[in-house]
């Protein structure tokens, strides 16, 4: 089956390649399979204060469409706000790489990865902010964030900022 | 089309290959065209039609995919890709992993290393084999979760042979 340019291109030259720290909570993971073909997909999206992706990475397991797929929508993440994000859509994707229909289910992956990884953060922010809450003993309902500069934050652990690991 | 119907064998997961194989060839010794020679055109198309269809029914049962999948159809239970429930996430967590790892033999060129998660993937494969037997004797519909599991263990297999073909 013939690859069209873009896709030869972003398989050759996949964007975003690596991994970032799973546990930071500024960072959403999606972690998705195809049990079509049984391949797999991460997809991982970095969230900063301001509400917008800063950076994105991805490592996929799979053919060449499922690559340049995720490597495009990582390309398209970065800048967006989780709102803007959600409306990256599969046919988007297929349509920019010119998929045919088999490997439809290749450019879907990418968009459920991205899902993915948007549930997963929005998930762990508001983890974080129930523990926030709870641990703020003023039984007052909790402005959160709120802290006095001088009080040390219980609930706001500062996280070890890790590296993502070098690109291949 | 019932597989098991056109190679006249019971409807079962634990299907006794060699029998099945042995099936195979004899309906398609009886259904050879040379046996055809000098007989009517309806029924040397008929024979000929008939030799395909236990082609196929052989090719479809021997893989054990393809063998889960021609049950759930009998079940009347849809095993397609659209389908398929969101796959367990810890499924996927060691799927990624091995997946992982199977690349970084690759770029070690570490061949027994390769042979060591090929062989625990086959163990996991014959486990895999085993729930689906299981499945099928009671509950079909359960067999479907397990039928992801393979599809995603046997897609490894496939990698990890391609690249000791690679790595030889
Ligand atoms: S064939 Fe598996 S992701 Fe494309």
């Amino acid at each position: 089956m013939a690859y069209s340019n873009k896709v030869i291109d972003h398989y050759e030259n996949p964007r975003n390649v690596g991994s970032m720290d799973k546990n930071d909570d500024n960072v959403g993971t999606g972690l998705v399979g195809a049990p079509a073909c049984g391949d797999v997909m991460r997809l991982q999206i970095r969230v900063d204060d301001d509400g917008k992706i800063s950076d994105a990475k991805f490592k996929t397991f799979g053919c060449g469409s499922a690559i340049a797929s995720s490597s495009l929508a990582t390309e398209w993440l970065k800048g967006r706000t989780l709102e803007e994000a959600t409306k990256i859509k599969n046919r988007d994707i297929a349509e920019e790489l010119n998929l045919p229909p088999v490997k439809i289910h290749c450019s879907v992956l990418a968009e459920d990865a991205i899902k993915s990884a948007i549930e997963d953060f929005r998930r762990k922010q508001k983890a974080k902010r129930a523990l926030q809450t709870q641990t703020q003993d003023d039984p007052e309902p909790a402005q959160e964030a709120q802290e006095t500069p001088n009080a040390p934050s219980e609930g706001k652990r500062s996280l070890p900022i890790v590296s993502s690991q070098p690109e291949r | 089309m019932n597989p098991f119907k056109i190679l006249e064998l019971e409807p079962r997961f634990d299907l006794d290959l060699d029998a099945a194989e042995h099936r195979h060839r004899e309906l398609s010794r009886a259904l050879h065209p040379d046996r055809f020679v000098g007989r009517p055109a309806s029924e040397r198309r008929l024979a000929l039609s008939r030799a395909i269809e236990v082609n196929e029914a052989w090719r479809t049962l021997r893989d054990p995919v393809r063998r889960a999948e021609a049950l759930l159809n009998l079940h009347g239970i849809d095993s397609g890709e659209t389908s398929s429930a969101k796959a367990d996430p810890e499924l996927l967590m060691e799927m990624m992993e091995q997946r992982e790892a199977l690349a970084e033999t690759r770029a070690s060129k570490d061949l027994p290393r390769l042979r060591d998660l090929s062989a625990t993937m086959r163990d996991r494969q014959a486990r895999v084999l085993d729930a689906l037997t299981k499945a099928f004797s009671h509950d079909p519909q359960t067999a479907l979760p397990v039928l992801a599991e393979l599809r995603y263990v046997r897609r490894f297999l496939e990698e990890a042979s391609a690249l000791e073909d690679e790595l030889l």
